[in-house]
Order: C-alpha cells, then sequence, then structure tokens
C-alpha cells in the first residue's frame, strides 16, 4: 500500500483564525491524508523549517488577517532559496482574498487558492491529484536538514532498507524516551526542555522524533508542534510520524528513524510516543535510548492502577506533571511507594510545564543533562 | 491563582435563591393582606406618574409600557422579578428612558406642531447616540484621518479603534515577516509617537469624547500608550477626565479569538494591574470589555455565549477582589460586548444575562447599585452574513438590530452586508449605520415607550429556557474547578469548536436554512469584484522607518527602562506605573519581548 500524503497546514503570523484549517484538518484525516499541523500565528520562518524537516508534499495556508499576497510569497521564496522547492503552496482566505491577488499569488509560485464556497471535497480532490502521485527522483539535497528529511521519508515509505552498523560509535550525544498517558502534558514538557537544552549553550542541537496514532492506509493529526513554541528554532530538527497501525505508541519505521538521528549529529535526541496505556512499554526491546521518562497526571484513578502501569518498573525518571493539581500531592506519595518496590534508581520528580521557568522542569533538566556522558560508548543493540 | 475563580456555584445558588425569592413573594402579596396591598398601592403609584407622549400622528402612548396587571401576586412577581426599567434585577433595561425622544407634550400638537418639533430635534442630538463607529487602516494619520471624516456630522466623538495584526499581537512592524501586515485589518501602532498620531485633532479630555480600542493581548501596553499619548498633548491633568475603553479581555482570547501573547496567568496579572490603576486613577475608564462577541462568531451557541462571557466576568470579579479592589469602584467599570444573531436565543440573551449579572454581583460580591449593572455593547452577527446573494444581509442585520433594541443594549454597531466578502466598503457602511437610524429615529418602535416590545409571553418562554441552560453551563464549569481551571482544561474551546461544528453540517443538510445558499437559491451569484483598499507598501515601508529611527533615538534609555520593567515584574509589585514610564521610550514590541522573558510566552492551544 502507498504511504499517505503528508501535508503541513498552518495560519500565518499575527493571525488566530484557525476556525477554518480545523475543519479542513479534520476533512484531510478523513480522506487518508497526513496532516502535521504547525497551528496558528506562525511565521514564514517556521512554517518552511517544519516543511523541510517534516518532508512534506505541500503546505496548506489559512490566511484571514491580510498581508497574503506578501506571506504565501515569502514562503514560496524562503522553500526555494532553502532548496525545497519541491514543497507545493496552496491555501485559501474566504473573503479576503481578491482573484487578483489570487492570481497574482499564481503567478509567484503558489499552486491554488480556494476561495469562499469551495466545498471541502474539492480541497480534498485537489490535494489528492496534485500531491498523490508517488515522487520521481529527487534531487541532491542541498542542505544536510533536507538530506536528512529526504532519508527519513525514505525510511518511513520503506523503499529503503537503511543499513544502520553502529551508528553510536563515535557520537557523543544522548537519547531520552518520553511516554506516558495522553494529556499528561509530555509535548509541553518537552518544549520546555528544549528551551533549557538551546539556552544551555549556543551550539547545542536536538532532534524530536514525535508520534501521533493512526491506522494503515488512514490519515492522521500530527499536531504537537502546534502547542510548541520554543522548539521552532533552526537547532531543533522535529519530525513528526503516525503510528500507521502499529500498537504500542511508536511506528514500524521508528526504530530506522532514531537510529539515524542518533547519528546524526544532534547532542540530545528526544523520542515522544503517542499516549500511552498501561501495557506499553515503547523503549524496552529499542536498545538506542539512554534514558527513559515516564510523564504522568495526578489523575491516573487509584491506586491499583499503579500496579498495573510496566513503565514504572522501566523508567529512569518518574514525572508527575500537572502537580498544582490538587491530587498531586496524593498522587506523588502513591508513585513513591510504588517505585520503592522496584528497588533500584529511579527519580521522581514534580512539575507543572505549562508555568514559565518552573522548577520542576529545572530539576528534570539536570537530572537529563547531569548524566549526559555516563552511557556513552554504549554498544548498539540491533534488535 | 487556582483557589479564586471558583465562585460560580455561588453565582447558581444565589440565582436559584433569587428565583425562590420571587415566589416567595408573589405567594406573600397573596396571603399577606397588608404587603398585598401596599404593593397594588405602589403599583398604582408608578403608573400613576408615568408621563404620556404622542407619536407623530397625535396617538397618544404611555412613555412606560407596563403589563395589564392588578393582582398583587403579579405585581410581585413583575415587581422583584423583572424590575422596572434601570431597577433591580435589571431584566428590562440598565437604564430608564435610553432610546426614548423627549416627551411630545400634547399642546405642541393642538397649536404649533413645527416649532416644538424643532424644539426635539434639538434634545435629541443632544442624547448620546447609541451607533458606534469601529475603524482602523493603514497608519494613525490615515486611520486619525478617517476618524475625522466619521465624526464630522456628530456631537460626540466616540471612537472605536481597530488595530493590524502586527499590533494585536505585540509585535513591531519590522519584525520578521509581518512586512505585508502592517496596516492590513486595523491600524499600525508601535510607539506612543503613533498613538499621538492616531487621535491627533480630538479633545481627549473633553466629556464629548471617548476611545473605544479592541485589543486584549497587549492591552496594558497600548492602554499605557494611549496614557502618555494624552499627557503629551494635554498634560498630566488629563489622565483622570479620560474617557473610553479597552478590551484587554483575555478569557475570551483563550477561548475563541487566539491573540494571547503571555501565559494566561500572567496576561491575568498584568491585566489586574492596570484595572488596578484605572479604577483609581481614571475613574471615568473601561478597563475591560468582556466580550461574548468573539465566542459567538467563533462558532459557540447563543447559551454558551451568553455562559461563557457572564462566567468569565464573575471571574474577572473574583480576581479584581483578590487584589483588593473595592467591588463598588471596579464593578461600574466592567462592561460587556455580545453578538447578536437570529437564533430565537437572542430574543432574551442580554435580558437574562443582565439579571444573572445583577443578582449575582450583589448577592455573591455584596456590589452595590452602580457595580450591579450589566452595561452592554452588540454588534450584529458577522457570521450570520452571506457571501451568496450578499444583499440579503441588509435584512439579516435589520432583523439582528431589532433584536438588540429589544434586549436593550447600551450601544449597538451593525454590520455592512459586504462583510462576508471584503473589508466593508463606504457605501455599505453608511447602509449599515443608517439602519439603525431608520430603526431608532423613523421607527416608532422604540423611541414613544420603554419596554415596547418587552414581556410577551414567548419572550418569557425563551427568558426560562436561557436561564436554565446558562445556569447548567456554569454548573459544568464550576464541577471542573472554576473558569481558569476549565479554560486550561480547553473545555469552552472544545465547546465552541463543537457547536461551530454542528452549525456548519447544519447549513450543508439544511437544517439550518440560509437564504440564496441553501435555500431558494437562483444560481446566480451577485458578488461584485471588489478593489480592497490595501495599505500601501509605501506607507509599510514609512512604519518601519519611523519606528527604526524612534528605536535608534531612546536606544540607550530603552534598555534602561526595560531592566525596570523586568525588575519591577520580577517583584511581583503593579508593574503599570513601570509600563507608564517604559512606552515613552520603548517600542511595543520591546516590551512585549521583554515582558515574555520574565514571564514567558503564550503556549498555543489548539
Amino acid at each position: 500500500m502507498a504511504s499517505p500524503i503528508r501535508i503541513l497546514t498552518a495560519v500565518p503570523i499575527c493571525d488566530g483564525h484557525d476556525s477554518a484549517i480545523n475543519t479542513i484538518n479534520l476533512e484531510f484525516i478523513r480522506h487518508g491524508i497526513e496532516v502535521v499541523y504547525l497551528g496558528y500565528h506562525r511565521s514564514v520562518g517556521d512554517i518552511v523549517r517544519a516543511a523541510i524537516q517534516e518532508d512534506v508534499r505541500a503546505i496548506g495556508i489559512s490566511s484571514y488577517n491580510g498581508g497574503h499576497t506578501e506571506f504565501f510569497t515569502g514562503v514560496v521564496d524562503l522553500l526555494r532559496k532553502k532548496g525545497a522547492a519541491d514543497i507545493k503552496v496552496f491555501g485559501g482566505g474566504g473573503g479576503t482574498i481578491t482573484h487578483q491577488d489570487a492570481a497574482a499569488m499564481r503567478r509567484k509560485g503558489v499552486d491554488e487558492i480556494f476561495f469562499a464556497g469551495t466545498s471541502l471535497d474539492e480541497m480534498v480532490k485537489f490535494v489528492h491529484q496534485r500531491y498523490g502521485k508517488p515522487r520521481g527522483k529527487r534531487a541532491r539535497a542541498k542542505t544536510s536538514d533536507i538530506e536528512l528529511a529526504h532519508t527519513l521519508t525514505e525510511i518511513e515509505e520503506s523503499r529503503k532498507q537503511k543499513k544502520i552498523q553502529n551508528p553510536r560509535s563515535k557520537i557523543q550525544n544522548k537519547v531520552i524516551g518520553f511516554t506516558g498517558p495522553g494529556g499528561a502534558g509530555k509535548t509541553t514538557l518537552i518544549d520546555e526542555l528544549v528551551l533549557r537544552f538551546l539556552n544551555k549553550d549556543r551550539q547545542t542541537r536536538v532532534a524530536i522524533l514525535s508520534h501521533d496514532p493512526s491506522v494503515i492506509g488512514e490519515g492522521a493529526l500530527l499536531g504537537d508542534r502546534a502547542t510548541m513554541i520554543n522548539s521552532q528554532d533552526d537547532r531543533v530538527f522535529m519530525r513528526s510520524m503516525a503510528t500507521r497501525g502499529q500498537a504500542g505508541g511508536l511506528s514500524p519505521a521508528t526504530h530506522d528513524c532514531l537510529a539515524l538521528l542518533a547519528r546524526s549529529g544532534f547532542d540530545y535526541v528526544i523520542i515522544e510516543t503517542v499516549g500511552t496505556g498501561q501495557e506499553a512499554m515503547p523503549f524496552q526491546k529499542n536498545g538506542i535510548v539512554d534514558q527513559t521518562v515516564l510523564v504522568m497526571n495526578p489523575d491516573y484513578g487509584s491506586r491499583l492502577q499503579l500496579q498495573k502501569i510496566v513503565m514504572l518498573d522501566l523508567a529512569e525518571i518518574v514525572v508527575v506533571n500537572k502537580s498544582d493539581l490538587q491530587r498531586a500531592r496524593t498522587a506523588h506519595t502513591e508513585i513513591e511507594q510504588r517505585l520503592e518496590q522496584n528497588r533500584r534508581a529511579q527519580r521522581l520528580v514534580d512539575t507543572v510545564a505549562k508555568r514559565h521557568r518552573d522548577p520542576g522542569v529545572d530539576k528534570l533538566f539536570g537530572l537529563i543533562s547531569a548524566s549526559d556522558k555516563s552511557k556513552r560508548g554504549k554498544e548498539w543493540k540491533k534488535s | 491563582m487556582e483557589e479564586v475563580m471558583n465562585k460560580l456555584g455561588q453565582v447558581v445558588e444565589s440565582v436559584e435563591k433569587y428565583n425562590q425569592f420571587v415566589l416567595d413573594q408573589v405567594k406573600r402579596a397573596r396571603t399577606d393582606q397588608k404587603f398585598g396591598r401596599d404593593l397594588l398601592g405602589r403599583w398604582n403609584d408608578i403608573k400613576a406618574k408615568i408621563p404620556t407622549t404622542r407619536a407623530p400622528t397625535g396617538l397618544p402612548l404611555p412613555r412606560l409600557a407596563l403589563p395589564e396587571i392588578d393582582e398583587p401576586g403579579e405585581i410581585a412577581r413583575f415587581l422583584f422579578g423583572e424590575g422596572l426599567p434601570g431597577e433591580f434585577p435589571f431584566l428590562n433595561g440598565a437604564y430608564r428612558e435610553m432610546y426614548l425622544e423627549p416627551v411630545r407634550e400634547v399642546e405642541s400638537f393642538e397649536k404649533n406642531g413645527e416649532s416644538k418639533a424643532k424644539k426635539i430635534d434639538k434634545r435629541m442630538a443632544q442624547a448620546e447616540e447609541p451607533t458606534r463607529l469601529f475603524s482602523g487602516l493603514m497608519l494613525a494619520e490615515d486611520t486619525n484621518e478617517r476618524f475625522h471624516y466619521l465624526t464630522r456630522h456628530q456631537r460626540t466623538h466616540r471612537l472605536s479603534t481597530a488595530f493590524d495584526g502586527p499590533t494585536l499581537y505585540g509585535i513591531d512592524s519590522d519584525a520578521d515577516g509581518v512586512f505585508g501586515k502592517i496596516g492590513e485589518g486595523g491600524v499600525a501602532i508601535d510607539t506612543v509617537e503613533d498613538m499621538v498620531r492616531l487621535y491627533d485633532g480630538f479633545d481627549l479630555g473633553s466629556a464629548n469624547f471617548s476611545a473605544s480600542m479592541t485589543i486584549s493581548g497587549p492591552a496594558p501596553i497600548i492602554m499605557a500608550m494611549y496614557i502618555a499619548a494624552a499627557k503629551r498633548r494635554f498634560g498630566p491633568n488629563v489622565i483622570p477626565k479620560l474617557r473610553g475603553t479597552i478590551q484587554a479581555d483575555i478569557f475570551k482570547e483563550v477561548q475563541a479569538q487566539n491573540e494571547t501573547i503571555f501565559p494566561i496567568e500572567p496576561s491575568l496579572r498584568f491585566l489586574t494591574d492596570m484595572v488596578e490603576f484605572t479604577t483609581r486613577e481614571m475613574p471615568r475608564w473601561y478597563p475591560i470589555s468582556i466580550s461574548g462577541y468573539h465566542i459567538g462568531e467563533a462558532g459557540s451557541t447563543p447559551v454558551q455565549q451568553a455562559a461563557y462571557t457572564l462566567s468569565n466576568g464573575f471571574a474577572y470579579a473574583e480576581m479584581f477582589a483578590a487584589r483588593g479592589i473595592p467591588v463598588d469602584q471596579f464593578g461600574p467599570r466592567l462592561s460587556f460586548f455580545l453578538d447578536c444573531g437570529l437564533d430565537v436565543e437572542y430574543i432574551a440573551l442580554a435580558r437574562v444575562s443582565r439579571r444573572i449579572w445583577a443578582v449575582g454581583m450583589r448577592e455573591v460580591f455584596g456590589a452595590g447599585a452602580k457595580a450591579q449593572l450589566y452595561k452592554l455593547h452588540t454588534q450584529t452577527s458577522g457570521r450570520s452574513l452571506i457571501a451568496a446573494e450578499f444583499k440579503n444581509n441588509l435584512t439579516r442585520t435589520a432583523a439582528e438590530l431589532i433584536l438588540a433594541y429589544m434586549n436593550a443594549t447600551n450601544s449597538c454597531h451593525s454590520n455592512s452586508a459586504d462583510e462576508p466578502f471584503t473589508t466593508p466598503s463606504e457605501e455599505w457602511i453608511r447602509l449599515a449605520a443608517h439602519g439603525q437610524a431608520i430603526l431608532l429615529e423613523e421607527s416608532g418602535i422604540f423611541k414613544h415607550t420603554m419596554n415596547m416590545l418587552s414581556g410577551s409571553p414567548g419572550m418569557k418562554a425563551v427568558e426560562r429556557a436561557v436561564e436554565a441552560a446558562i445556569l447548567d453551563e456554569f454548573r459544568e464549569i464550576e464541577r471542573l474547578g472554576g473558569v481558569l481551571a476549565a479554560v486550561e482544561d480547553r473545555y469552552q474551546r472544545s465547546q465552541i469548536q463543537n457547536a461551530s461544528h454542528r452549525y456548519e453540517q447544519q447549513i450543508n443538510n439544511g437544517v439550518r436554512p440560509i437564504i440564496g445558499l441553501n435555500r431558494y437559491r437562483d444560481g446566480s451569484d451577485d458578488i461584485p469584484e471588489v478593489k480592497l483598499v490595501r495599505t500601501p507598501r509605501k506607507k509599510q515601508q514609512l512604519q518601519v522607518d519611523r519606528l527604526a529611527k524612534f528605536k535608534k533615538k531612546n536606544a540607550e534609555k530603552s534598555k534602561r527602562a526595560l531592566d525596570k520593567l523586568a525588575a519591577v515584574v520580577e517583584s511581583g509589585k503593579n508593574c503599570f506605573p513601570e509600563l507608564l514610564e517604559a512606552v515613552e521610550v520603548c517600542s511595543l514590541g520591546q516590551i512585549t519581548g521583554r515582558l515574555q522573558e520574565v514571564a514567558g510566552r503564550f503556549r498555543p492551544m489548539v
């Protein structure tokens, strides 16, 4: 089966009109398209960077606050400048974009502008027809980010079995796995950690491999980027993957993609699973991950539930996020007791990731960056 | 901050209690003879004091329409349950008179109609027009010119200002990738110097002037710029005289409009800092306009709109009270802003809101009479307007205007029929404004008699249903831990998105008939090919150049001012006085950037 079409959607900077794009996203994923949603109020640079890293076929922009001609053109120009002209641009803006504007935008390289009254079906059909054909042979990548993005695509589309030998041999980096139930705040926590990584020194580079659930052959909403503010940075390479039918919180291609990222010169590689349940042990058989972080929500139910969470046995660090919630203290105590059964050195941290400069996140950052060099040179076990 | 903002349960109780109180009074009026007699006496007194007026045809009419009741129980139900216009619980109106023209006396018609009529016209012109004019385009001087044009025939100058995207997001015009958005959809404001240009030629301290600024995320900074601009032109003594409104509604931004720049808690803290300052130093200023309009436009149901607006209002009240601002000081400075569409709920939405607000403020917050008023600005629904056969929009807006005035809104804005496909053009703006004049001045519906259309059985049925549904929403928000917790939980957002989705489906499947779109469509779309007024590149460049000059001129001073500002923010003290200093030498974007370093950036909710 052919891989789903991947596109990126976004709303321009200084524009919060996300109602139309939300509806369109849902329609796209209902029709088998994987949508990386970047959210609203996003700059040209953020959109182009994300599109390149995600190696999408096209960018769909929904603009309602004016300045669209400059904005769309800016995206097209920057894509060209970065050597990613194979990523196409389309969009719309209801009644705010006139036919003259649209004509000018088309002349400057925008594929299509949809006007008020265009049905969702027409848009879906357009994406399938225009961006659904398999890619031809790709030109040599102009930058290392593009090359990396292309290779990840090849891995994900299984057209290339990457032979990865001893991937960690020379790279001084650290791979951290984040897992935990949906809604615990994994993405926010990661974004806050990224801010600290980037501030730590000016050279630090971070890769993020993030996952959202999908069924084989169907679409997916890859929405983690939309809530990230610090990870929109040239020193951060992020890739969003749909699980494409695999259980356990990761995708069939995760292993190889992660292995590639782990030897691509990043100081930190972060992998985030989809929201997981009690059974999941996503990193156990993996071997690449140096440190696993389980992010918990204080509202996990009864104490008995904790006994069933296998990850509590395996994670090096357990985070109780949203520790400003009333139940957080109880959660901390119960999880602490649960961890004592394990008789191994596990750390328990309370965080409020939504809070700026949260001391709990600082502490977690300390735990992660302090043990940086501890696992270097670890032997790679191919599973 | 989680400890506050959970008084909604008490509000629900207070409304339920008040409803029971009304029933008790009805019963008492029927069983306690003396009480019943007193009520009847009071009722007859009220009726006797109602002046008579005349329609232009000579038809005599009472200035106030009351239900025809003479039984003490029903009198109690009316007086306690609804109240006369301007009386608790304000169901029929926050004030008396409102849209009424002066009394036309009997003699004037019998003797000499003409001379009297002249007198009336003169007095009419002195009443405050409820019509509001919204404008903002290109650079400050362009909007200023527009303001002067719009107010040329008006005695009172009530200017409503729209800002461009970069300003709404607290970004400077020289920021990366915003060039094309400078002056689009609103005016570009980067510095206090722009603010001086924006209101040039208007007497900001005059009782006939008020400025309304539609901005929330960076509202405290823009407010500080406005004050600084006023000081530059009129000296420091102008501050207590300033009149106007700034939207500053953070909750609705997070729930619906997405123009938030700091995380919720620091946003609320900066807001409270501003409110503390303005309620003390600027007693005529409305520092927040608690807005349901954008919630409605984002797709909520009318009940959701009313419920979230009210609950947001109560949450703000709780927050300001917790800061130590007396309720009778901030209460009268709160105002509300609702959408008015065509759904049946709009027959009584604002009426019910006014009553719940009054009861809640009095019973839960101990507010005095002036702090109980739900002062309302209404705008007709933009979402109800359709591009297909767009001239029908005139009728839609006219119907919405009737509903808005039936709800005794204190002021109103009517949308232009061409809004679905373009920035409103002069022609359609005029028609929209004239629609209001036709309704209020030409037609006799609202100008002779207060309560002309109040209290029909149908209206009462809607009131009961709407009130019950609003209280249900309150209970759900309370269950989630109060307004702040519910907002962070994305409760209101998801409810609004859900309602929006259903609305679209109903248009698609025809459950919602939209004339000219899914019903009686004749196939011809008559949308004129419009020429939009766009901000020329030269002007956009001028704005960038001016900003560069300002930044260069103040390079040294701005650094110091920002350091001082950051220190005060860190200290937890009220930072508004420091903002007033900072805007003298710093641009909007510089201040936003520094505040974000200290307080963080807003993490979008999707």
